[in-house]
């Protein structure tokens, strides 16, 4: 009872989130309605016992990706009027990618459900351990496939926004260090009339 | 009384137990902070108020709580009134994981350490979201430095844990401080332990790498256009953190309720006690580091964190990975 009323209380929660990230008028609300539909998403996961992911799902999300997020779409100047106009020219492509992941749902609901007697397999072991079990051995390749893809788009985003500036002054802490008081001042005895001879 | 309403009785006292605490030693915190200052710059610090001046900081709240609370007239309302409380709540509801005895703890999770890492994470939110509402240049500009120096430094604060995650295998908090029951892991850890705590002043933006509240350049920071109770919730959520980090090192490094040496006169003394003495002795250290310290600059501040703490955490993970592994020596 406690659980199926908690599962529609975030459910419902997170749909209004959803729509409140398409309609709202200003961006930086927008993303901060995506923050509160990833909680609840956090929330749905450890409702059924996925604590490990839900949290996860969290740290990376919330902690790091929406953050990220907020950051650029705070320094952007957006004309509220020009976002909401072009709205209208993205609704096709929305629809073909909800289409997908309805499929998709649909697909694994339906075709494929699992054979393996989930009750008995969830008390043997807590999540964390489970993931932990196949992540490494069963998804081997699957994982570190994965990790080189994010090493891929890592290095290109460096290398996209990395441009060499030769007008930039950097410090260079090593030589900075190094440095001792003959590299950059020198005694002279001056005779009087001479003056200082450059050498 | 049913035995839920009686359960959810206890709960509300056992949380109770631990944010009354916790909030009255954040203003001892404060009065201690100004104490040790002062010491250290040869002053008397607060010695007024109260025996020693041990009063000073509650006569500053009620001075806060009587003052006017001022909302700017381009601020975004909800926005800014939000984003201190958001700041305290985050501050106080990690406290429901953190065992301070092998018994005491609101909620023993599996996932303890994460959960705590989770919402050390979310902490930025407050200050973004204070930055941003204010419509302001001053508190824009903290928040952002905020927003890049808290997540530089939860990088290098997630492979320490990890670290210590290797060691233990498990990512209950109880489970951790149990298995330093013969050996802290502030010895064999020694250099994730000074990590930690570098990280932890970062994160909890202290000095010596306060940029987001820097006077010197920023006026007051993110809090710039904050006055009366909402400056107050941001400062107690400040202070908060501060314990909370000091906590979760001692969990992590110098093995929470248990005594240095398991020996007779020190293991009869109760668990919390020693919790509690390990926790002051690293808020000292915050204390400690703020007066002896100039702040960093912040392309310095940067450096220390993605040059030299991501590579030398990374590096000890695999180290120590590596050394358990041929040494047999890993928890299964």
């Amino acid at each position: 009872m406690f659980l199926v009323g908690s599962f529609f209380l975030f459910a419902a929660f997170l749909i209004t989130t959803c729509i409140f990230v398409i309609f709202s008028k200003n961006p930086v609300n927008s993303v901060l309605f995506l923050v509160l539909a990833f909680l609840n998403s956090t929330f749905l996961f450890i409702l059924i016992g996925a604590e490990f992911v839900g949290i996860i799902l969290a740290i990376v999300y919330i902690g790091a990706v929406a953050i990220l997020f907020l950051f650029v779409v705070m320094m952007l100047d957006i004309q509220i009027t020009t976002l909401m106009y072009n709205i209208k020219k993205y609704v096709p492509l929305a629809l073909l990618f909800a289409g997908i992941i309805l499929a998709e749902i649909i697909y694994l609901t339906v075709f494929k459900t699992s054979k393996v007697n989930i009750d008995t397999f969830i008390r043997s072991k807590n999540n964390t351990e489970q993931i932990g079990d196949v992540l490494y051995t069963k998804y081997f390749i699957d994982f570190q496939l994965s990790g080189i893809v994010l090493l891929l788009a890592m290095i290109g985003a460096i290398v996209l926004t990395h441009v060499y500036r030769p007008t930039i002054k950097r410090q260079n802490i090593d030589s900075q260090n190094s440095t001792t008081a003959k590299d950059r001042v020198k005694l002279l005895k001056i005779k009087p009339g001479e003056g200082i001879k450059d050498d | 009384m049913t035995s839920l309403s009686l359960e959810i009785t206890i709960g509300i006292l056992k949380i109770f137990s631990f944010v009354v605490p916790v909030l009255v030693s954040v203003a001892l915190l404060v009065y201690l902070e100004r104490k040790v200052l002062g010491a250290v710059q040869l002053r008397k610090g607060p010695n007024v108020v109260g025996p020693f001046g041990i009063l000073q900081s509650f006569a500053d709240v009620l001075k806060l709580l009587t003052k006017e609370n001022l909302l700017p007239s381009s601020s975004n309302k909800f926005l800014f009134i939000f984003a201190p409380m958001l700041t305290l709540i985050l501050s106080l509801i990690a406290w429901a994981v953190i065992p301070i005895s092998s018994t005491y703890v609101i909620a023993n999770i599996n996932i303890g350490i994460l959960y705590l890492f989770a919402v050390s994470s979310f902490g930025v939110y407050g200050v973004i979201i204070a930055g941003w509402a204010s419509n302001s240049k001053y508190p824009f500009l903290g928040a952002l430095r905020s927003a890049a120096q808290m997540i530089s430094y939860e990088v290098s604060i997630g492979f320490v844990i990890i670290t210590v995650l290797i060691c233990v295998g498990s990512l209950n908090l109880i489970d951790i401080v149990e298995s330093q029951k013969n050996m802290w892991f502030a010895i064999p850890l020694l250099p994730m332990f000074v990590v930690f705590i570098i990280s932890a002043l970062a994160e909890t933006n202290r000095l010596p790498f306060d940029l987001p509240e820097d006077e010197a350049t920023l006026v007051a920071g993110f809090f710039t256009e904050y006055s009366s109770i909402s400056f107050g919730l941001f400062f107690l959520a400040e202070y908060a953190n501060m314990i909370l980090m000091s906590s979760l090192t001692v969990i992590l490094f110098l093995g929470g309720w248990y005594p240095p040496i398991d020996i007779f006169p020190l293991n009869a003394i109760p668990g919390i006690f020693w919790f509690v003495i390990k926790v002051f002795l690293i808020l000292f250290v915050f204390l400690w580091v703020r007066a002896t310290f100039p702040r960093y600059r912040y392309d310095q501040l940067m450096r220390l964190g993605w040059k030299i703490f991501l590579p030398l955490t990374l590096i000890w993970v695999v180290i120590t990975s590596a050394f358990l592994f041929y040494f047999g020596l890993l928890p299964n």
